[in-house]
C-alpha cells in the first residue's frame, strides 16, 4: 500500500517524471522511433517511393524503427583490435547520457520544473556542448583515417555553430531579462520569433548544424568519409551514435519552442488540472512539428561543403547573432517585454 | 599550357609525412568499383591516383575468342546502362569489314534506340551526381524516371538493358504497334520532369554552391587530355561523334550539339539536361520521318530460309539462322567511333580472314575520362572530390572493360 | 608551305621525314619505325592531332612482332573526320618503344594499359605499374596470342 503510493508519488514528482518519462527518456525513445520513420516516409513521398512498409503494414510500416533497433541490439558489436578501447567503448555511452541530461532542465508547464535552477537555459545548452567532445573521443579512439577526418570536421563544425548558438540564445535572455526557460515562456506575451526573428533564424540554423542534419551532415559525410567518427562502430553502439543527433535535435526543438514559440502557451487548462506535466502537451506538439520540418529538409537539400558551412557560420550567422543581441537590447530598453 | 606543365600536373607526387593518404574504395559508399588513393594536405587534395581495374573482364581478349557476332552481347556488358551505344561502334566496324550497309529503316531504328539509351544513361549520371552531394531526391527521381525510358527500350527490343539490338546489316526487331504514342507520352513526361529537376536540384542554392566553379576544365586542356562526351562539350569544345555522320541518320536530322563554356562541374551537369532535350527532339523527328522498308540488309535476308523469311518480315522479328553467327570476316581492319552517353567510344577491329576477329581494340569513354581524376581534383578541398566524381559521370565497369 | 588543308600539310610533313602516309576511309595510315615515331607524333600535334584516341598492341606471333598502333584524333572541324594511325612494329621478345607522354599527355593511361596487357615497354613512361591486372600479376601479358583463355565448355546435366 504505502510502497505503491510512494512509487506513484516518485514517478509523478517533477524530478523523476521530467527526465525519465516526459519529455525525457521514454518520450525520447518514442520520438526517436517515430521521427526516423516520419523522416523516411516524407522523403519517400517526395521521391516517388513507398518507404518503410512491411513491418506493421496497416500503419505503413510505423514500427520499422523498432525492428531496426532490435536488430542493432542483437547484431554483433565488433571491437576492432586497433582501437583504443576505453574511449571507443565509453564515448557513445557518455554522448548518449549527455544528450539525455538536458531534459532535466526543460520545464513542461507553469511550476513544473524537473530541476529547479534559475539558469536552465545556459545549463541546457552547456550540457549539449559535451557531445562534440565525445565525438572527438570516438574519432580518436577509432584509430581510423575516415574517423579522424570526421573528428576534425566535428571540431571545425563546433567552432562554426557553438558561438552563434549561444549568442542567439543569450540575446533572447537579454530580451526576457531571465536565464530561465519557464520565466521566458511567461515573459512571451507575443511569441519570441516575432519579437526577434533574427535570433530565431540563427538559432534554428545553428541547431541543425549542431545536430548534424542535412544540409549540414558534414561530419558523417558518407560520400567521402563513410560515416565519419562512427565508421568503426557496429551493433548497438552504432545505433547509439545514430540516435545522438536525433535526441539532440529533439532537445533543441524543445528549447526553440520555449524561447521563440511561447512554449506551452496557450495552456491546455483541463489537462493541466489533471496533472501539471500534461500541460506541456502543446510544447511537445510544437517541438515535434518543428522536428518534422527539419527532417523534411533532407528531401530538399544536399550537403554543404565544410568550408562553406564554416563561412555560413562565421560570415553570415555570427554577424546576424550580434545584430540580434542589439535588437534584443533595443527592444528591452523601449520595454516591449 | 605547354605539355610539360600539363604532364607535371598529371604525374603522381611523392608524399612526405605531411601528406595524409586516404584510400577511397573499392569498398566505400561512394567509390564505385574502383579505388581512389587520395593524398591530402590538411583539407586540400594534392594528388589522386585512380586505381582502376577491379572489374576488368578482359573484354578484348574474350572478343577475340568468339565468333564476331557473339561479341555483341559480350561487349554490351561494358556499359549495361547504355548497351545500344556501346555496341553500335562494334557493329559499324563489322559492317565496314563485311562491306554491308543497313537499310534506311534500320538506321532510323538504331538512332531511335541510341537516343533512348542516351537519355537513360544521362539520367543515371545525373542521379549519381545528386547522391554524391547527398541529394537523395535527385538520385531517386532520376532513377525513377529512367524506368520510363528503359520500358520504352524494352517495348522496342524486348530487353530492358541487354538489347543486342543492332546486328551487322540491320536491327533485330521492327517498331512495335503503338510505339509512337508511348514515346511521345514519355517525351511529354520528361519535359515536365526536367523543369522539376531544375527547381529541386539545378537551381537549388546548396547544389549550386557545391558544383559551381568546382573542377574547372579549360577547353585546351580538354582537347589535350582527349576528354570525351559531355565533359568535353561542357568545356566549350563542340565535338560529338554523331557529327561524323558515320552511323545512324544524324546527318538527315536537325538537332543541336549543346555546348557550354564554363567547364565546371555544374555546366557538366546542366549539359546532360540539355542533351536529354536534344535527344527527345531527335526521337520526335525519327518517329515522324521513319521510312517503310526492310530492317535487315538484302544480303542477309537471303540467308534466312524462305519459310521463315515471310513471317519474319511480317512480324518484324528476325530469328537468325545459325549460319549468321558463322560469317567470315574478310581480311582487313576497320575503325569506328560512336557517341555514347558518356562520350565517344572507339573500336578498331582487325581480322585475319577467319570467323573470329583477330583483335578487337575498344577504348571506352570512361577510360579516356579517367585521366580527369588525376587532373581535376588537386587543389580542391577533400569534400569536392565526390562533386567532381559525380560531375564526370564516370562508369567503372566501362573503364575497366 | 601554308597551302592546302592541314591534313595535306601533315601528309607532306610526314613524307618529308621519310614516311609513307596512306589514305583509307576515315584514316590516314602511317607505318613508322621506332626511331621515327616521336618525330611523326610531334608533327601530328603541330598539325592539330592533339590527343590520342587509342594505343593498341596487336600480337603477330607468326612474324615475331608486336604491332603497336596509335590512333590520334582531333576535335577540330576539318580534322575530326580522319584519324591518324601510326603503326610501329617491335620485336616480340623485346618490345620497346619511346613513350609519347611528352607529346600526347593522355598517353599516360593508354600506354600504361598497353604495357599492362600486351607487355610493350614504353621507355620514359613515368609509371609503368599494373593498371587493369592485379598488382601481383606475373603471368604472360594476357592480350598476347600465347595466353590462352581457358573455357569450361557447356555443362549438361542430362544425357
Amino acid at each position: 500500500m504505502g510502497l505503491v503510493s510512494s512509487l506513484v508519488r516518485l514517478v509523478l514528482s517533477p524530478q523523476f517524471f521530467g527526465p525519465i518519462v516526459f519529455p525525457g527518456l521514454v518520450t525520447v525513445l518514442a520520438v526517436l522511433l517515430s521521427i526516423i520513420w516520419v523522416e523516411r516516409k516524407i522523403a519517400a513521398r517526395v521521391q516517388m517511393r513507398v518507404g518503410p512498409l512491411y513491418i506493421l503494414r496497416p500503419l505503413g510500416g510505423a514500427i520499422q524503427m523498432l525492428a531496426d533497433g532490435l536488430r542493432f541490439f542483437f547484431q554483433e558489436f565488433i571491437v576492432p583490435e586497433t582501437v583504443d578501447r576505453v574511449p571507443f567503448l565509453l564515448a557513445p555511452v557518455v554522448a548518449m547520457s549527455f544528450a539525455m541530461l538536458p531534459f532535466a532542465f526543460v520545464p513542461l508547464a507553469p511550476n513544473f520544473k524537473p530541476y529547479t535552477v534559475p539558469y536552465s537555459m545556459p545549463a541546457f545548452l552547456g550540457l549539449n556542448t559535451v557531445i562534440p567532445l565525445t565525438v572527438l573521443a570516438m574519432a580518436w579512439g577509432s584509430n581510423n583515417k575516415f574517423s579522424i577526418q570526421g573528428g576534425i570536421r566535428e571540431a571545425y563544425m563546433t567552432i562554426a555553430y557553438e558561438a552563434v548558438l549561444f549568442i542567439s540564445a543569450y540575446s533572447m535572455a537579454l530580451l526576457y531579462h531571465t536565464l530561465d526557460f519557464a520565466e521566458m515562456v511567461e515573459a512571451q506575451k507575443v511569441p519570441g520569433i516575432l519579437l526577434n526573428p533574427i535570433s530565431a533564424l540563427v538559432f534554428f540554423i545553428a541547431m541543425i548544424m549542431s545536430a548534424g542534419k542535412l544540409p549540414f551532415d558534414i561530419v558523417e559525410g558518407e560520400q567521402e568519409i563513410v560515416a565519419g567518427p562512427f565508421t568503426e562502430y557496429s551493433g548497438i553502439a552504432f545505433g547509439l551514435t545514430m540516435g545522438i543527433g536525433y535526441v539532440q535535435l529533439y532537445g533543441f526543438t524543445l528549447a526553440f519552442t520555449l524561447m521563440y514559440l511561447s512554449g506551452w502557451e496557450p495552456l491546455v487548462a483541463p489537462l493541466y488540472s489533471i496533472y501539471p506535466a500534461l500541460g506541456g502537451i502543446l510544447l511537445f506538439v510544437k517541438a515535434y512539428l518543428l522536428l518534422v520540418f527539419i527532417v523534411f529538409l533532407r528531401a530538399v537539400y544536399g550537403r554543404y561543403r565544410l568550408d562553406q558551412a564554416l563561412r555560413i557560420g562565421w560570415r553570415t550567422l555570427f554577424p546576424l547573432a550580434i545584430v540580434s543581441v542589439f535588437l534584443s537590447i533595443a527592444l528591452g530598453v523601449i520595454g516591449v517585454v | 599550357m605547354s605539355s610539360s606543365v600539363m604532364e607535371a600536373r598529371l604525374l603522381e607526387k611523392e608524399g612526405d609525412e605531411e601528406v595524409y593518404e586516404v584510400f577511397i574504395g573499392p569498398q566505400h559508399p561512394a567509390s564505385g568499383h574502383m579505388r581512389l588513393i587520395v593524398r591530402l594536405e590538411g583539407d586540400v587534395i594534392v594528388g589522386v591516383d585512380p586505381d582502376i581495374g577491379w572489374v576488368h573482364r578482359t573484354m578484348e581478349k574474350l572478343a577475340e575468342s568468339k565468333e564476331a557476332l557473339k561479341a555483341i552481347p559480350l561487349l554490351e556488358r561494358m556499359t549495361i546502362i547504355d548497351s545500344q551505344n556501346v555496341t553500335i561502334g562494334y557493329v559499324r566496324a563489322l559492317e565496314k569489314l563485311l562491306g554491308v550497309e543497313p537499310p534506311p529503316r534500320a538506321r532510323y531504328l538504331r538512332t531511335l534506340l541510341s537516343e533512348i539509351n542516351r537519355i537513360a544513361s544521362h539520367l543515371y549520371g545525373m542521379g549519381l551526381a545528386g547522391i554524391f552531394v547527398n541529394h537523395s531526391t535527385m538520385f531517386m527521381w532520376c532513377f525513377g524516371d529512367r524506368e520510363v525510358w528503359i520500358q520504352l527500350a524494352e517495348e522496342l527490343t524486348g530487353a530492358r538493358l541487354t538489347h543486342s539490338y543492332s546486328v551487322p546489316g540491320g536491327v533485330r526487331r521492327d517498331l512495335p504497334q503503338g510505339f509512337k504514342e508511348k514515346a511521345l507520352k514519355a517525351i511529354r513526361y520528361m519535359e515536365k520532369r526536367l523543369d522539376e529537376y531544375h527547381r529541386i536540384f539545378f537551381d537549388n542554392p546548396q547544389v549550386r554552391a557545391r558544383y559551381e566553379g568546382v573542377g574547372v576544365l579549360k577547353p585546351h586542356e580538354a582537347r589535350r587530355l582527349g576528354v570525351v562526351g559531355p565533359n568535353l562539350r561542357a568545356s566549350g569544345v563542340r565535338y560529338d561523334a554523331r557529327l561524323l555522320g558515320d552511323y545512324g541518320v544524324y546527318d538527315e536530322l536537325e538537332f543541336e550539339i549543346p555546348v557550354r563554356e564554363e567547364g565546371d562541374a555544374m555546366s557538366r551537369l546542366l549539359l546532360r539536361g540539355d542533351e536529354i532535350r536534344q535527344s527527345m527532339n531527335i526521337i520526335r523527328q525519327v518517329l515522324d520521318k521513319i521510312p517503310e522498308g526492310p530492317i535487315l540488309a538484302e544480303k542477309y535476308l537471303r540467308l534466312i530460309p524462305p519459310k521463315l523469311r515471310e513471317p519474319a518480315l511480317k512480324e518484324g522479328r528476325i530469328k537468325f539462322p545459325g549460319i549468321f553467327a558463322n560469317l567470315k570476316l574478310p581480311k582487313g581492319e576497320a575503325v569506328a567511333r560512336a557517341e555514347m552517353g558518356h562520350g565517344e567510344i572507339f573500336y578498331h577491329v582487325t581480322s585475319d580472314g577467319s570467323k573470329k576477329p583477330y583483335r578487337v581494340r575498344v577504348v571506352t569513354p570512361s577510360f579516356r575520362n579517367v585521366i580527369l581524376f588525376r587532373y581535376l581534383p588537386p587543389g580542391h578541398r577533400f569534400m569536392d572530390l565526390p562533386a567532381i566524381y559525380g560531375s564526370l559521370d564516370y562508369f567503372p565497369p566501362e573503364a575497366d572493360r | 608551305m601554308n597551302t592546302g588543308s592541314r591534313l595535306e600539310r601533315l601528309e607532306k610533313g610526314l613524307r618529308d621525314i621519310g614516311l609513307e602516309p596512306v589514305k583509307a576511309p576515315g584514316v590516314l595510315r602511317v607505318d613508322a619505325q621506332p626511331e621515327s615515331l616521336v618525330p611523326a607524333a610531334r608533327l601530328a600535334v603541330e598539325h592539330g592531332y592533339d590527343h590520342l584516341a587509342s594505343v593498341e598492341g596487336i600480337d603477330w606471333p607468326s612474324e615475331g612482332v608486336i604491332e603497336v598502333i596509335y590512333h590520334a584524333e582531333s576535335y577540330d572541324e576539318d580534322l575530326r573526320g580522319t584519324l591518324l594511325e601510326i603503326r610501329v612494329k617491335v620485336p616480340r621478345d623485346e618490345p620497346r618503344l619511346p613513350s609519347l607522354i611528352e607529346v600526347w599527355p593522355n598517353a599516360l593511361f593508354l600506354e600504361r594499359e598497353t604495357w599492362d596487357l600486351m607487355g610493350v615497354v614504353f621507355e620514359g613512361h613515368p609509371e609503368l605499374r599494373r593498371l587493369l591486372m592485379p598488382p601481383d600479376w606475373d603471368g604472360p601479358p594476357p592480350l598476347r596470342k600465347d595466353f590462352k583463355v581457358k573455357t569450361e565448355g557447356v555443362f549438361v546435366n542430362v544425357e
